[in-house]
């Protein structure tokens, strides 16, 4: 029979926890409204940008527009090295949030080393870097306190040395995998290929093959400041819908734990009562058997 | 007139979602005019203003800082990072719209030789609805 005083204890104790995940949630409520906003008016713009590039891309693929030989374009059959960002949380409380991305990482990365592809792993967010740290897996570079203030110039920083790599020849593809923001109960995840960007999925149709003509002498410019705005508008669009899955994510986290505390609490108080009426039938037990003793 | 859709786009949100008869981009190049059916076009605008000619003839123009323009026969999508819209109902709103606009201007004045003819076109276009 578990000791009152005991009982009591822990009663407290779960209580204060719910307290305190309650909290928690509010306050994730309130951010996130805040970033759900953010990436809301910051999607369609990120998904024009994205149409625009994939029309340049098929149309390019499908023409065979003359001259241009962007190696952002081109389809790179034997990647030697390629750069893997991921985008996590600085914090934990968030139920599954972090490990899906961590997950679709591993994923990735044991794809490509039985391609025998070299990886550098690149990081955002504490959680992520910490994980790939412990189990020993070689981050190339990386940086907090970005993905819980999404800033674009720090983000155009970040992005900025692989485009340049990549430009350079010293990298084969990027890939950017991250948590989206779905709805109020469902994170997605992504795992975006930026680079080289993707033809594939674009059929070459009439209305595509009609002339790609950029008004530019120098085509190639045009388009590297294209991709260049390109990919760091896509890095800065995972951050901030990743922020906004991130809230939601802990917003559901902590609302299950307020309600399993609440459970718990129940059962602990239905555990509680019965411990303090077998106390009390004990000590009647004993009175009577003290009096029938005597008589 | 004959009219085709532009969507002037921003990382805020849409600025710009309408029929337009004619519209005026800061091409890298320089500038041009767009009308219906124009052939199909990629191209990188600079800093400057776009100018729009509505439907009922009014004009109404937009500053920004950088985009691209994907112009085809039917629509014309503009992408720009930053842009301020030159309009209101009232004086003191469009002052305001002004205010943004030079405050913009100043964030690329550093990186942009161009500028001053930019800030001369804003006002020319204030002044236009004053």
């Amino acid at each position: 029979m578990a000791n009152l005083k005991d009982i009591q204890r822990q009663i407290k104790s779960v209580s204060n926890t719910q307290k305190t995940t309650r909290a928690m949630k509010l306050v994730s409520t309130a951010k996130l409204r805040r970033a759900e906003e953010l990436a809301k008016r910051s999607r369609l713009y990120a998904a024009k940008m994205n149409q625009v590039i994939a029309e340049i891309a098929g149309r390019i693929k499908c023409n065979k527009v003359g001259g241009i030989d962007n190696r952002c374009f081109l389809k790179i059959e034997n990647p030697k090295i390629v750069d893997v960002i991921f985008v996590t949380a600085d914090k934990g409380l968030c139920g599954g949030f972090n490990i899906q991305t961590i997950k679709a990482v591993k994923k990735l990365l044991s794809e490509y080393e039985e391609r025998n592809v070299k990886v550098r792993l690149r990081g955002i967010g504490k959680k992520g870097i910490e994980f790939f740290k412990y189990n020993e897996v070689e981050i190339f570079d990386s940086v907090t306190d970005l993905s819980s203030k999404p800033d674009k110039k720090r983000s155009d920083n970040f992005i900025l040395s692989s485009i340049e790599d990549f430009n350079d020849g010293k990298i084969d593809g990027l890939h950017i995998v991250y948590n989206g923001y779905k709805n109020i109960i469902t994170q997605e995840l992504h795992v975006n290929h930026l680079l080289p960007v993707d033809s594939d999925q674009f059929e070459c149709t009439e209305v595509q093959n009609s002339i790609l003509e950029i008004e530019a002498q120098d085509e190639e410019h045009m388009l590297t400041s294209l991709v260049n705005k390109y990919v760091e508008y896509n890095m800065y669009y995972s951050l901030i819908d990743s922020l906004a899955a991130e809230h939601s994510a802990r917003m559901q986290a902590m609302d299950a734990a307020t309600n399993n505390a609440k459970e718990m609490v129940k059962t602990l108080n239905v555990k509680y009562n019965k411990a303090r009426q077998a106390a009390i039938t004990t000590e009647l037990i004993e009175i009577i058997s003290g009096v029938e003793s005597m008589k | 007139m004959d009219k085709f859709k532009l969507e002037i786009l921003t990382p805020n949100g849409v600025i710009y979602n309408d029929d337009a008869v004619s519209v005026v981009l800061p091409g890298e190049e320089g500038e041009f005019g767009v009308l219906a059916h124009h052939a199909s076009l990629t191209t990188l605008l600079e800093a400057g203003v776009i100018d729009i000619e509505k439907k009922d003839k009014s004009v109404e123009s937009i500053l920004i800082n950088w985009g691209v323009v994907q112009v085809d026969e039917k629509k014309v999508i503009v992408l720009v990072e930053g842009a301020v819209a030159i309009r209101g109902d009232s004086e003191s709103a469009i002052a305001n719209a002004l205010e943004d606009a030079k405050k913009l201007i100043k964030d690329i004045a550093d990186s942009n030789p161009a500028i001053a003819s930019v800030s001369a076109k804003l006002e020319s276009a204030a002044s236009r609805l004053l």
